[in-house]
């Protein structure tokens, strides 16, 4: 099975540390759902180009995490995720892009009244243009 | 990876192995190499490569030290039920082998090792889509390379040797290659030591990479770990403090230091962070940091090695 993960040779975060990151990512944000079966130590290593050792030991941290488990002989599993982990992951990923987006708006000096009325025009406009996406 | 040194996690232990030849020298030797592992050993052309192979086959007189392989030690000629646990795949074709056809090796194969798997054999010609029945001196280099595959690789063994095994392969014999290393190596407990010069190889398959120079070993190093810590950092040196790069001698984990025009140095580092806060504090600014490619941190190694001669 291929997984959406993608290694970026300049980051400063080491191989491993990239690669947990968006596998959780992806348990968490629910594009892997509980049941799927992941692929095998050494083909994830082989498709990313990585060593077994590193897979090896993001596969053992998902897993005391609660986030996967591996039945012996069958193979690595994606396990239940709670609701409250889920909805906290959502919002912590959505604070982490929006802070990034104030970062930006800072460089260029916007001030913060400035950057409130952006935000709440945004708000109303994608509110409209989204209609019947958001809950 | 404390469990290294084991016994158990080790398929072969150089102990201090050292042999001649005429005018090379190949050791002394200290390695273990670990075992359910992939382990690239990359180095120049006569480094001793292929020599170390045929060391570990028993087929080379050591001078002094020993080998163990998959738990028993070799002893030249005494027991060596251990080789049908291993498969290997020589640089280059036996030319005593010319008259033979695939299958007749095979079948000669067969006999010397119990773990031989007709369906398996039959399985890898079809994947690698050679005819069994054609004699080898007819084949191709590329086509004979397959076959040569599929013998080696048809006993399932516990430890598989491949030196140069991509030499003379298109890019779909390769590709195919890949996958029957791919699957070989799935159960998890297979070991796969590989001499190769194809850096592509090395990334795709090796945990570990052996670096080996002039018959000595410059490390045995996990490959994410190399590829992680090694860096090159481009600086530049503010105008107002004039020009010099003492200060960049010592930078924490420098190993190699260029002038890249003027005020500007290349470093090599393998302590990246510490590397690139050192710079900073010292007045210059940090243009570039970017992860080294193997080739690059292996003429590095040799580098460093060859200043000591």
């Amino acid at each position: 099975m291929w997984l959406p993960i993608r290694i970026d040779e300049q980051r400063p975060e080491p191989l491993y540390h990239q690669i947990e990151v968006q596998l959780r990512g992806l348990i968490l944000g629910g594009q892997l759902a509980e049941g799927t079966l992941l692929p095998s130590i050494r083909e994830l290593a082989v498709s990313l180009k990585c060593s077994a050792i590193t897979v090896r030991r993001v596969y053992q941290d998902l897993e005391n995490e609660g986030l996967i488990r591996t039945r012996q002989g069958t193979g690595t599993f994606v396990a239940g995720v709670e609701l409250v982990a889920k909805d906290e992951h959502r919002l912590e990923r959505a604070a982490e892009e929006l802070e990034r987006a104030v970062d930006e708006a800072l460089r260029l000096q916007c001030t913060p009244e400035e950057l409130k009325t952006i935000f709440e025009r945004i708000i109303r406009g994608k509110t409209e243009e989204h209609k019947g996406e958001i809950r | 990876m404390t469990a290294m040194s084991l016994g158990t996690n080790t398929a072969i232990s150089l102990r201090g192995i050292k042999l001649q030849h005429d005018k090379f020298t190949l050791g002394p030797l200290h390695c273990e190499i670990p075992r359910g592992m992939v382990t690239a050993i990359v180095g120049p052309n006569g480094s001793g490569k292929s020599t170390l192979f045929r060391a570990i086959l028993g087929l080379e007189p050591l001078q002094s030290g020993e080998i163990e392989v998959l738990g028993s030690k070799i002893d030249f000629g005494e027991d060596d039920s251990y080789k049908a646990r291993i498969g290997f795949l020589a640089e280059n074709p036996h030319a005593h082998e010319n008259s033979f056809t695939a299958d007749e090796k095979a079948q000669f194969a067969s006999h010397w090792y119990p773990g031989w798997d007709w369906e398996r054999y039959r399985k890898l010609l079809r994947h690698f889509d050679v005819d069994g029945s054609v004699k080898l001196s007819k084949l191709s280099k590329g086509m004979r390379r397959k076959v040569e595959l599929a013998i080696t690789l048809a006993h399932d063994p516990e430890l598989l040797l491949l030196d140069e095994p991509s030499s003379g392969l298109d890019p779909f014999a390769w590709k195919t290659m890949l996958e029957e290393l791919q699957r070989y190596l799935e159960p998890g407990d297979r070991t796969l030591i590989l001499a190769t010069h194809i850096l592509e190889e090395i990334r795709r398959l090796a945990d570990y990479i052996l670096f080996l120079n002039r018959g000595k070993i410059l490390g045995l190093y996990e490959k994410d770990r190399l590829l992680d810590d090694w860096r090159t950092i481009v600086v530049q040196q503010h105008e107002a403090k004039g020009f010099g790069n003492e200060a960049l001698q010592r930078t924490p984990g420098l190993q190699g230091l260029a002038e890249a025009g003027p005020g500007v140095y290349r470093l090599e580092v393998n302590e990246p962070e510490q590397g690139e806060a050192y710079c900073r504090s010292n007045g210059f600014q940090v243009l570039a940091v970017q992860r080294m490619e193997l080739e690059d941190i292996l003429s590095c190694l040799i580098r460093k090695e060859e200043a000591k001669r």
